[in-house]
């Protein structure tokens, strides 16, 4: 073992070694980042998953569910009743079905007052109804929650689900043993209903205020330790998918999903993740599809929309997943029976619980069923790349303090950088904070102005504020500033925008990660004097809005390859202003993040880059011998 | 031997035949006390059935405690304890479920989930440490005769309501009127809601009835029966009463009460149909010889039940413009039978498109819920439904536990249609201090006709000592109910009995103080998760601390126990002392040491060390 301290210790061949091949070491980074992140789907560096949770007891339980014939008779039943409703919930229909089974039922109505529109305003409204567990005081609760769609809706049909439910809601309240409440809830309009509903029983509003107005709930029940929520095709479905995304990228305990996917093997139902079963082995294909899974979940995770109205529910601690059964072609296929053992299972399981979730991840990234890559492992590889941020940002700052020659300036004239121009890179580190944080409130301001329709204008006002800051920064850095040295410029935007990177991925990872992985090599190019103009054009590509266009265009591509190139534009452009007015309309009705936090952060850093790449440069030499370097 | 059985038996025979006559002199000398068993049975909304029995001792003691000495029907244990802790009026109740007001009507008495304990302490008192004395007394005693964690209340979980808990029988210093506003001096409130409620606290509570439960009504109360009910309570109530019209002497009440609900759906079966047997398992062999009355009453009000024996007597009670129709069986005609008496009823459905759930809501009915999101700051809210076309005055009484800190500025009183503002009549308040006082607010407010009224306040979440957690710390806090009361003007859904009566027998010809119907609703409890530390981050470290020693140790014994030297750093002398070193190594010697000795001072830069062992 060696000596605390090193009196060999070289700084100089050290730092001269870092200004030296930091260019090299920081691509070499970013590229281990991307090998270590595709090693972790192989088994050989994910772990198989286990239950931490000795409560839930899976499995142990002899299911008694054997209502098919039951279930068959309501799904009937409930699809000529919903024939009678094209458009809107038959709610109190529902309701005076929970009161048959002997259950409490109560309807809550909901109004959206569009963000985006003055006086459009949608209705809806849920129906819920509580079994009251026989020996609690309705201290705890579960949730089985179906998202009722009408003929009219252009989503796949849930009502097999919603038979099962009253099926599990009939045999659910003839037995004894339930210690916690359980809530049947049915909601309307997909997400929205399930946000009125949550925001309603926890008494807040987690949107903007006065834009989903909720309806009051006539009774509640305790604390909500677990939700379910069903999606089912078909009364006779292939297999079970469990959804895990929720809002802003926050998914369930690792429990509650193994929990499922445990319950569907003992019944022998296919379970599987993103569609994808488990596979095992060590070839390369079975590497291949996990790859695939996990990569699936990072872009499904990184939209931070969650994929189903359990999405919702993790905000308020409570754990969910979506249960989705795709509907079988031709024959076998499990059937209500099956469906009822699962869910007969998963309650009682969850019915056992004594505490609430918390023994087992939080954070994970899951490659198949029954594998997962805990925080621990998957972490380094972004922080790996994120680094070559700061090195890069470390050796920009080593550079001002040597000589041509690499030699470390002399004692005294350490503070040999004149002038660091710290007053207005400040100011300009204000004004495109200032850029991200008002586009929004701008935007939405503009469109109410605007003579276009809501996600015409909304598109044109991000492309306008976005042009116009853009030209005046460049104008102003280029004209009105005097020549200097802009090496804490391009520091402070690369500290802060790997600072930012970490930050979200802590959230976030799969955002931190997309993110990280399309901005650290441009960001890492630009160097902090005289920038050539096709850097510039590059960077311009990097716009947040152009990279949401390339994305866009990308998808419409891959999912109409039968268009022209024309009609292909016209289609991006249109499927960006949609995607442009769900994003404001998701961030101010659920409060998701991710339009936000593409404002703020990567709007602003990438207007500070931009403008350092405008920056007039007095130093030459610094430049050319980067370049070289590059 | 069978000269010895028949001597024995005779034995028996004299020694019991002395026993009785010696308790008939003793009944013929007092002829004071006397006891009553009766039961309602009421089928309520959602195929519930509703059963309340109660067992009442009136004894014409009066005040004077010391007459407690010899109790033939009273409870001695609970005499005892009265007297020494001089007790006023002392009210228990032992609770599992959560009476749903809005299916089920008001209760014949209320009870909040958990156990509940509230006093009023006589009037020989000196002052509060006093009071506070007894209190703690009182609360272990109880413990012990109860089985019941009473022994965990303190300072820091009871409190002094002033509106809500006034002494339900005679108080002599409201007469005297002495202490004027302290009169809250004397009232201790104090409810556990996380208390579990099983046998080992039935079966002290059976041993305090004079036949205990081998005989008479209380030979239903099965515990495997009982127990498996959506609500059950067990209550003891003490107080004292008015001996007649002027009040000029008093006597002793005590009630012992069961209040159970029964879900027809889970007991199998028919829905619609309940019997004795089905409810308890066993039909009725025996009345209490000593019971002045054995009652059962059936609610036949809503004409819809079916009895499969004619009752003895149908009375119907009229209160407060509301009619009340009793079928009453006397237990000492039907029970002496062998097969046992057993009371089958069936309830008609008057429609069939009805749904099973139908209720008629009662006037008043209270929604209490927390509003929290993530572990920040959450809120405590009570809905007042008040579903009568006049205003009414209600009385919210809320003890939070200490940790639940809340702010009072933050009460908000409004109207839930129109956003109104309420403007409280009466407030009290008493800021909570940790581990020694919990929050206490007492509102009195006016509740606008046909509204819903929402009384919100916000709280804190707080971390406690680490050893404060219980072991499963990630279940969460209990905070108990609270309690809403008020004078409900027309008795819909309402069956207490007034507080001059004391048996269910007498309800037929009680007056109601001018037409006011007294209810205090215990609201919904809940459980609140507090902010937990991870538990098994000591664990972690451990492990951690033990690897970074482990890890320093290393270096630390190399620096301690080597010595520097300096070796020399020139080109030349390197290879040569390499070379010699080498050789040494090979001949098995140490190396001779170089001119450069060890030094204390390290030389500036490119100074190479070399360290050997010493």
């Amino acid at each position: 073992m060696g000596l605390l301290t090193d009196p060999t210790n070289d700084e100089n061949t050290k730092k001269t070694f870092i200004v030296k091949y930091h260019s090299k070491i920081c691509i070499l980074m970013v590229f281990c980042s991307v090998t270590w992140l595709c090693f972790l789907a192989h088994d050989n560096f994910s772990a198989g998953t286990y239950f931490s949770e000795n409560a839930l007891l899976p499995g142990l339980v002899q299911g008694d569910y054997s209502e098919e014939s039951e279930a068959q008779a309501l799904y009937a039943e409930i699809q000529d009743e919903a024939q009678k409703y094209p458009y809107s919930i038959p709610d109190e229909w529902i309701r005076d079905k929970f009161q048959e089974l002997y259950l409490e039922a109560y309807i809550q109505n909901f109004t959206l007052n569009n963000p985006l529109k003055e006086k459009l305003k949608f209705v809806g409204s849920n129906v819920y109804g509580i079994l009251r567990a026989p020996r609690s005081a309705s201290l705890e609760a579960l949730v089985l929650s179906v998202p009722y769609r009408s003929p009219s809706s252009v989503y796949p049909s849930t009502l097999p689900g919603l038979a099962l439910m009253f099926s599990l809601a009939k045999f659910f309240r003839r037995q004894k043993y339930w210690a916690k409440d359980i809530i049947f809830l049915v909601t309307e309009h997909e997400q929205l209903g399930v946000q009125a509903w949550l925001d309603a029983y926890h008494g807040t509003m987690s949107g903007m205020k006065g834009v989903l107005e909720y309806g009051l709930l006539e009774e509640h029940s305790g604390s909500i330790q677990a939700a379910l929520n069903l999606e089912v095709h078909s009364p006779r479905i292939s297999h079970i998918d469990v959804k895990l995304a929720g809002l802003n990228g926050q998914v369930p305990n690792l429990d509650l999903v193994n929990l499922v996917h445990r319950i569907c093997s003992k019944e022998g139902v296919l379970n599987t993740f993103f569609n994808k079963d488990s596979k095992r082995g060590a070839r390369f294909s079975t590497w291949n599809h996990k790859l695939r899974t996990m990569l699936e979940m990072i872009g499904s995770q990184a939209t931070g929309v969650p994929d189903g109205n359990h999405g919702l529910f993790h905000r308020f601690g409570i754990e969910a997943v979506t249960i989705e059964g795709h509907s079988k072609v031709g024959r076998g296929g499990h059937t209500f029976y099956h469906m009822g053992r699962v869910l007969e299972g998963l309650f009682r399981s969850l019915n056992n619980l004594l505490e609430r979730f918390h023994q087992s991840y939080f954070f994970y990234l899951l490659p198949s069923t029954d594998r997962y890559i805990s925080i621990g492992y998957y972490m380094p590889s972004l922080a790996l790349a994120v680094s070559a941020l700061y090195l890069k940002s470390f050796a920009t700052w080593l550079k001002l303090h040597m000589n041509d020659d690499g030699k470390k300036i002399k004692k005294k004239s350490l503070k040999a950088p004149k002038n660091l121009n710290i007053m207005i890179v400040s100011a300009i580190m204000l004004s495109t904070h200032a850029v991200g944080a008002f586009i929004m409130p701008a935007g939405n301001y503009l469109v109410k102005k605007l003579p276009w329709s809501s996600e015409v204008s909304l598109l044109y006002s991000y492309i306008a504020i976005s042009v116009i800051s853009a030209l005046v920064l460049a104008v102003v850095m280029s004209k009105y500033t005097r020549k200097g040295n802009w090496i804490l410029l391009n520091v402070v935007c690369l500290n802060e925008f790997a600072t930012f990177l970490l930050c979200v991925s802590m959230h976030n990872f799969s955002f931190g990660f997309v993110a990280t992985l399309i901005y650290v090599l441009p960001s890492l190019w630009i160097s902090a004097a005289n920038n050539r103009w096709y850097k510039k054009i590059v960077w311009l590509f990097f716009h947040p809005l152009a990279v949401i266009y390339f994305l866009t265009l990308g998808f419409t591509v891959y999912t109409f390859d039968e268009l022209t190139i024309k009609e292909i534009l016209l289609k991006s452009i249109e499927a960006m202003q949609h995607l442009i007015a769900l994003n404001v309309t998701d961030a101010m009705v659920y409060g998701n993040w991710t339009f936000v936090v593409i404002n703020v952060v990567i709007l602003s850093t990438w207007l500070s880059f931009w403008s350092l790449m405008f920056a007039s440069s007095e130093e030459r030499d610094v430049g050319v011998e980067k370049e070289k370097a590059e | 031997m069978a000269m010895n059985d028949i001597g024995m038996s005779l034995l028996v025979l004299l020694f019991s035949s002395m026993l009785s006559a010696h308790s008939t002199i003793a009944s013929h000398r007092s002829q004071t006390d006397h006891f009553h068993e009766e039961v309602i049975f009421k089928s309520v909304a959602d195929a519930k059935v509703y059963s309340y029995f109660q067992f009442t001792t009136l004894w014409n003691n009066s005040f004077e405690t010391d007459r407690f000495d010899h109790c033939r029907l009273f409870p001695r244990s609970l005499a005892e304890i009265i007297h020494t802790f001089d007790v006023q009026e002392l009210h228990i109740s032992l609770t599992e479920g959560h009476w749903r007001h809005r299916y089920w009507g008001y209760p014949i008495i209320e009870a909040s989930p958990g156990a509940e304990i509230w006093v009023w302490f006589g009037k020989n008192n000196k002052g509060k440490d006093d009071i506070d004395r007894r209190w703690k007394g009182l609360t272990s005693t109880l413990s012990g005769l109860l089985c019941t964690s009473f022994n965990f209340i303190n300072s820091a979980n009871s409190v002094r309501p002033k509106f809500s808990f006034r002494p339900l029988g005679v108080d002599s210093s409201a007469e005297e009127g002495s202490e004027g506003n302290d009169d809250n001096e004397r009232v201790r409130y104090a409810v556990l809601p996380r208390e579990i409620v099983c046998t080992e606290n039935l079966t002290p509570w059976k041993k305090m009835l004079p036949c205990d439960s081998t005989k008479g009504l209380a030979s239903l109360l099965n515990a495997r029966f009982i127990h498996n009910t959506n609500y059950h309570s067990i209550g003891a109530h003490y107080r004292q009463m008015c001996l007649d019209a002027e009040c000029t002497d008093t006597k002793i009440e005590f009630k012992q009460t069961v209040s159970l609900v029964y879900d027809l759906v889970l007991l199998g079966g028919r829905a619609d149909e309940w019997s004795i047997r089905k409810l308890f398992g066993t039909g009725l062999f025996s009345y209490c010889p000593l019971a002045t009355t054995s009652n059962i009453y059936v609610d036949v009000s809503d004409n819809n039940i079916e009895l499969n024996k004619q009752p003895d007597s149908t009375h119907t009670a009229q209160i407060g413009g509301n009619h009340i129709k009793y079928a009453i069986y006397d237990v000492h005609r039907h029970a002496s039978s062998t097969a046992g008496f057993n009371l089958v009823a069936k309830i008609r459905s008057t429609s069939s498109s009805m749904s099973p759930m139908r209720h008629s809501s009662p006037l008043l009915h209270v929604n209490r819920y927390i509003r929290e999101y993530g572990k920040e700051n959450g809120g405590i809210v009570v809905k007042i439904y008040n579903n009568h076309r006049k205003p009414l005055v209600v009385t919210y009484f809320e003890n939070i536990p200490w940790f639940v800190p809340i702010y009072y500025h933050t009460l908000k009183i409004r109207r839930i249609d129109n956003g109104e503002e309420i403007k409280p009549l009466a407030k009290r308040y008493a800021p909570g201090s940790t581990r020694t006082r919990p929050y206490y607010l007492e509102v009195v407010l006016r509740v606008p006709g046909r509204s819903v009224v929402e009384l919100s306040v916000d709280f804190d979440y707080t971390f406690l000592k680490w050893q404060e957690y219980p072991p499963d710390a990630n279940h969460g806090f209990y905070v108990g109910s609270a309690v809403v009361s008020a004078a409900l003007p027309y008795a819909r859904n309402y069956r207490s009995l007034p507080a001059s009566v004391s048996l269910l027998q007498d309800i037929f010809n009680a007056t109601w103080p001018s037409n006011s119907f007294v209810v205090q609703m215990r609201t919904e409890s809940f459980i609140l998760g507090l902010p937990t530390p991870d538990f098994s981050m000591p664990y972690n470290v451990i492990c951690l601390a033990c690897t970074v020693v482990a890890l320093a140790f290393g270096p630390l014994h190399n620096i301690t126990t080597k010595r520097l030297r300096l070796a020399s750093h020139s080109a030349k002398g390197k290879w040569k002392a390499f070379v010699v070193s080498k050789i040494a190594k090979i001949f098995g010697r140490s190396a001779p040491n170089d001119a450069a000795s060890c030094s204390d001072s390290v030389p500036d830069s490119s100074v190479n060390t070399e360290a050997t062992k010493l």
